[in-house]
């Protein structure tokens, strides 16, 4: 389990500037060892960049990273030593099956010997219910199959540092929970782990710390609950109103319980303390000043508010 | 999978990895690929056949200035095919950059310098894998059987998939455009090959083409390998011309590769 004890990966304001869009700026923040970090963030927030720059495929145009202390652009080839990537996208030779597309990527990745290499990779595809598709050639695989060999190259290869980027797109739900298993037990065995997702749940059940980014840049950083408890008044109000009506937010700040209202179209939401007691207030008042209600829903706070309340915007 | 099996990897473990090592296995699976298609090398071998039996017989009875044309023909077009075949890397590399393939490959644990010199190679050696019955063909036909000569017309047939490779891998790195690509290898391909001494000899060629054919790098294998083949003598001059051809391009190669990709262009 996650002790929190040493820094392992370390940015400092790196930034990546593809001709003039910034896709990471000025990002300072440290990975500890044997940890699960979570990068949460909408498509475009600059996690693969973040990940790609650390794996050495990019340079950053500013700041610094270190892995383990290496210098990502004085030392790429010792640092790729350390890590292992699974791409958003499969990244695989079409032409290939499942276990040759393992087979390799271990034999550029590690020093096992046929034997172990290719136990190993027959253990991986039969945990992922593979092992009956693996001369299956890639591209003829649907998008849930090819995801889970794209996963597998990292599960196999069992690196110090393994890097998923949205490890469970396209699985079904009991791929999901059992991608999540490997990955934790992977984390258990030594590895750190860093796993890109714009899936609250994925993040919030899955990761040890959460890394918010948005627009390139690191919004917070903490565990799921802290995050969620250092969001204001630890309770959420979600009022649907009528469509283009002008909201008076004046009237709800008036109450010493409600913290902070934030407005998206006829979403409204309110962070505050005492809901169950305040609601009924709020309703009134509301509707006393002629606001169309069409839904109310009171509810604790979840990452996707701790994202909306730093963000400004929801993660969709 | 389970905790208790397997254990993560020791990064200093990998320190013993050996660089030539990791270099084979990127030629390795360039090479894999050509055999994932064998029916491409029987339809082309079988279409050189048709080209020499047919086009090259009947062609050599019409040209009365040159009698020896038939055997200039065929070793030609052994050495046109390599230099055809050992573009293909490009192709390769610009797909890879285009699907993202090539963003995995470059996360591997293998320096920048011997990934590329392990992609040429492959290359490289994917193109003679694919020329070997041809050349075979023809070394049957003309009767050439000095093993000495044979060799030496093959390191020739190397050297040039060698180069080609490596210039293959230039312009795929250095244009991001698929469209200008496309025209700008097929244009070069076109002009190495067909303004080069492989198909017709330099004193037939019009004069705008004569001007060029000496510096091309078919040439210098073409006439290298003959030379070769022929057991007259070594031809300094080509094997001079294919080292260089070899050093610049791969050299030109590695260094685009390292300013391009590291910086992120495909992304």
């Amino acid at each position: 389990m996650f002790q929190g004890n040493t820094a392992l990966i370390g940015f400092d304001k790196a930034g990546k500037r593809f001709g003039t869009l910034d896709a990471v700026k000025e990002f300072s923040m440290t990975i500890q060892d044997e940890e699960i970090l979570g990068l949460l963030g909408p498509n475009g927030a600059g996690k693969t960049t973040l990940m790609l720059m650390m794996g050495t495929v990019y340079r950053p145009t500013s700041g610094k990273i270190s892995v383990n202390g290496l210098d990502v652009v004085q030392h790429p080839n010792d640092v790729r030593k350390m890590i292992g990537i699974a791409f958003q996208d499969p990244r695989v030779d079409g032409i290939l099956g499942a276990f040759d597309v393992l087979n390799w990527h271990l034999k550029m990745t590690t020093n096992l010997d046929k034997g172990e290499r290719e136990d190993r990779v027959e253990k991986v595809l039969r945990a992922v219910d593979l092992w009956e598709a693996k001369n299956k050639r890639t591209w003829l695989m649907s998008g849930g199959m090819r995801k889970k060999v794209e996963d597998c190259k990292v599960l196999a290869q069992r690196p110090k540092i393994a890097v998923f980027d949205e490890p469970t797109a396209f699985l079904d739900v009991p791929s999901r929970l059992l991608m999540w298993k490997m990955i934790r037990e992977l984390r258990d065995e030594g590895s750190t782990v860093i796993v890109a997702t714009n899936m609250m749940d994925e993040a919030e059940r899955l990761s040890d710390r959460v890394a918010i980014v948005n627009l390139g840049k690191l919004v917070a950083i903490d565990t799921p609950e802290q995050l969620k408890g250092k969001t204001k008044g630890g309770e959420v109000l979600e009022l649907t109103v009528g469509n283009g009506q002008e909201f008076p937010r004046e009237c709800l700040t008036q109450f010493s319980e409600v913290q902070d209202v934030k407005q998206e179209n006829n979403k409204v939401t309110v962070y505050l303390s005492g809901g169950r007691l305040l609601l009924p207030k709020i309703v009134e008042t509301l509707t006393n000043r002629g606001v169309k209600i069409d839904s109310v829903h009171l509810k604790e706070v979840t990452l996707e508010d701790v994202f909306l309340n730093y963000t400004g915007h929801r993660l969709e | 999978m389970s905790s208790s099996t397997i254990q993560v990897t020791d990064s200093s473990d990998l320190s013993s990895q050996s660089t030539s090592r990791l270099v084979l296995q990127m030629a390795r699976r360039d090479i894999a690929t050509l055999f994932r298609t064998p029916w491409i090398i029987i339809s082309r071998s079988l279409a050189f056949i048709i080209q020499l039996f047919v086009f090259a017989y009947l062609i050599s009875g019409l040209v009365v200035k040159f009698p020896g044309f038939f055997p200039y023909y065929a070793v030609g077009s052994v050495v046109s095919v390599v230099a055809s075949i050992s573009f293909i890397i490009g192709y390769d590399i610009f797909e890879e950059a285009e699907e993202g393939l090539l963003d995995y490959l470059l996360t591997l644990p293998i320096p920048r310098r011997e990934f590329i010199i392990g992609r040429a190679l492959g290359g490289a050696v994917r193109a003679m894998i694919y020329t070997i019955p041809m050349f075979a063909i023809v070394a049957v036909l003309e009767n050439f059987s000095n093993p000495l000569s044979l060799i030496a017309a093959v390191l020739d047939l190397f050297l040039l998939a060698f180069g080609v490779t490596g210039l293959s891998i230039t312009v795929a790195v250095s244009v991001r455009s698929a469209n200008r690509f496309d025209v700008v290898l097929a244009l070069l391909e076109l002009a190495v090959s067909r303004a080069s001494t492989a198909l017709y000899p330099l004193a037939f060629m019009p004069s705008y083409v004569a001007a060029l054919a000496p510096f091309s790098p078919v040439t210098f294998a073409a006439d290298s390998t003959r030379a070769a083949l022929s057991g007259s003598s070594l031809d300094i001059l080509g094997l001079a011309g294919l080292l260089g051809f070899v050093a610049i391009f791969l050299g030109l190669g590695a260094t685009f590769y390292f300013r391009r990709l590291e910086g992120g262009v495909y992304a």
